[in-house]
């Protein structure tokens, strides 16, 4: 009961001594609503910082499978690292289920929405059911994306798994299942160096892959790629790997009529050079995949000079033989060849001279806007114009003369100086030996009378 | 034998042997720097740190001016607003000078359409990584670039 002179005493505690009113219903008017305010403060307090505890350490869940063989029990490890734990949430909210109830009949009661074990096909609606919601997502992370099973269901994965196909990747097959980490994770399946090793353990597994009838080579052939040794060797992250190219929760093979676009997001000034190239229409007509003709798709290498030429190595010939395009790359590759090997002598010989003392800094700075010019020819390769190119390799082609001539005439400079010292050395050793016979004559001379 | 030796006694030979190597010393002081001239050792180039790129004038607002840091270019932009900000000027993709665009207001490469933004960050296009930011020092009329 309230108003007792005990409680009363605790009240005027809890009021930090603010003098109560007289009136005894004033009195317990005023208790009422004190208490009342303290209560759902703690109330509060316990559902706000106490979830964790409730909804994990005492579910009924974790504390059964715990104890069951590794199938059931290894869940439960995997998910103390899992994302999803570490916002709080538990197995019921997954799987359903009254974490409360320690009967395994009531803690499983599909009237409390208990599924044990999705399907293939209920898994994306499983994830989605929070993954979809954006009011929900903005909880946990507001710029986190909620499109992801409207994106899965247009990629080839979701088509076939709409058909019934329930061996296609769902999400579960990327992401793991009870031990998913966020994607900027480095122990994550989707982080930017793993993404390529996850995708090609189904891609890489040709029985897998047979009934598909699609290649199982993309991951060995990924892997000896440019952009596989800027990711792996160079751990520059921006560099693509299989979800740039091929989306991730959309994922399919870019169209022929699309690869340029693709490749564009980063070679933008290869993409418009190509555009606008005499090759994009019959590029088109042919149906060859544009970039993917000359560089190929998933083992790219790094571009060489010769690709452009008419000699071994070259792409040009695979459709030009004997005709204007044919002369067109034999002078495009010659051009190219001409000017990269002129920069490389004068780069050789300037470093040359430079370790031999003389002073070709100037000349070294220089230099690197032929390297530049040589560089921006390179791309212009994909106009496909011939005078184009030879009107950007002129000027590269001047200043790697200029700088060539530059260390021939520091060398000659340095030879200069080197024959200077030999005839000051020589005249140095010609007055030597003469003190030299000079001391021998004095000594030889027999002392004289007077000494 | 001593007996035999016609030089004479033994302090005489102690002088010539003395004198001897000083000569022998002379020589080599003489001719090691000659040798080291001739087969200079392998140098690391040393670093420069600092560098003066001009006056303030040279450098109007919303513009930008390449300079040479040691052996690899530098680039300073005074902002729209005023503000001088340095950075490598090598492309973080294939080593190629950036320039500013006073169009875009943003550092370009040319190479590869390659794009930074005014705080040096890649925001398109193939590089990699942010250009290598320096410091602007300026004292009265002069600015000075200092690698940080």
């Amino acid at each position: 009961m309230i108003g007792t002179r005990n409680e009363r005493q605790s009240l005027q505690i809890v009021t930090l001594g603010r003098r109560l009113p007289a009136s005894p219903a004033a009195f317990r008017r005023r208790a009422i609503v004190v208490l009342t305010v303290a209560a759902l403060a703690t109330l509060a307090y316990f559902v706000t910082f106490s979830r964790k505890t409730s909804a994990q350490e005492t579910s009924s869940c974790v504390i059964c499978h715990s104890k069951l063989e590794p199938r059931l029990s290894d869940p439960v490890k995997s998910f103390d690292g899992d994302i999803h734990k570490s916002k709080g949430l538990s197995c019921n909210d997954c799987h359903g289920g009254n974490p409360n109830k320690a009967d395994k009949a009531e803690a499983k009661d599909p009237n409390w929405g208990y599924v044990a074990k999705p399907t293939a096909q209920q898994i994306p609606g499983f994830c989605g059911k929070c993954h979809s919601d954006a009011n929900l997502m903005k909880r946990f992370n507001p710029s986190l994306r909620v499109d992801q099973v409207q994106e899965y269901a247009t990629s080839i994965h979701g088509q076939k798994l709409q058909k019934g196909d329930q061996n296609v990747a769902t999400c579960v097959s990327c992401h793991g299942v009870h031990g998913i980490k966020a994607p900027d994770d480095p122990q994550s399946t989707v982080y930017a160096a793993n993404v390529a090793e996850t995708c090609g353990k189904c891609h890489g597994d040709a029985n897998r892959m047979a009934p598909y009838g699609i290649p199982h080579d993309q991951y060995d052939k990924y892997k000896s790629s440019v952009h596989a040794n800027a990711l792996y060797e160079k751990h520059d992250l921006s560099a693509p790997t299989c979800n740039d190219c091929h989306g991730n929760h959309g994922a399919a093979p870019p169209g022929l009529t699309s690869v340029a676009n693709v490749c564009g997001q980063c070679h933008s000034r290869q993409a418009e050079l190509f555009q606008k190239s005499p090759h994009k229409e019959p590029f088109d007509k042919m149906q060859r995949g544009e970039c993917l003709r000359c560089h190929s798709n998933h083992d790219i290498k790094p571009p060489t000079d010769t690709m452009a030429g008419v000699g071994p190595g070259s792409v040009c010939v695979s459709c030009h033989n004997n005709d204007k395009g044919f002369a067109a790359a034999q002078n495009i590759g010659s051009d190219l060849g001409d000017v990269s090997a002129k920069i490389d002598e004068a780069k050789e010989l300037l470093d040359r001279a430079e370790k031999a003392g003389m002073e070709v800094s100037h000349a070294k700075f220089d230099l690197r806007d032929a390297s530049d010019g040589l560089t921006q020819a390179r791309v212009l390769v994909h106009t496909a114009s011939a005078d184009e190119i030879h009107k950007a390799l002129t000027p590269a082609m001047e200043n790697a003369t200029k700088n060539y001539a530059a260390g021939e005439y520091a060398f000659s400079e340095l030879s200069f100086r080197r024959k200077g010292l030999a005839v000051s050395l020589v005249f140095i050793l010609f007055l030597a030996g003469l003190v030299y016979l000079k001391i021998r004559q004095i000594e030889s001379k027999p002392p004289s009378v007077e000494s | 034998m001593e007996e035999s030796d016609p030089r004479g006694p033994t302090r005489r030979r102690f002088l010539d042997y003395l004198l001897g190597t000083s000569v022998v010393a002379t020589l080599s002081a003489i001719l090691y720097p000659i040798f080291k001239f001739m087969v200079p050792p392998q140098v690391i180039e040393a670093s420069t740190n600092s560098v003066s790129v001009g006056k303030n004038a040279d450098i109007p607002a919303n513009s930008g001016k390449i300079f040479k840091f040691g052996s690899k270019p530098g680039i300073i932009i005074r902002t729209q607003a005023g503000d001088l900000k340095a950075f490598s000027a090598s492309c973080t993709h294939l080593d190629c000078i950036v320039q500013y665009s006073p169009e875009k207001k943003e550092i370009v490469c040319a190479c590869h359409n390659g794009v930074y933004d005014l705080t040096g960050k890649n925001i398109g296009g193939p590089p990699p990584r942010p250009l290598e930011e320096y410091k602007v020092n300026v004292k009265g009329d002069d600015i000075t670039v200092t690698r940080t």
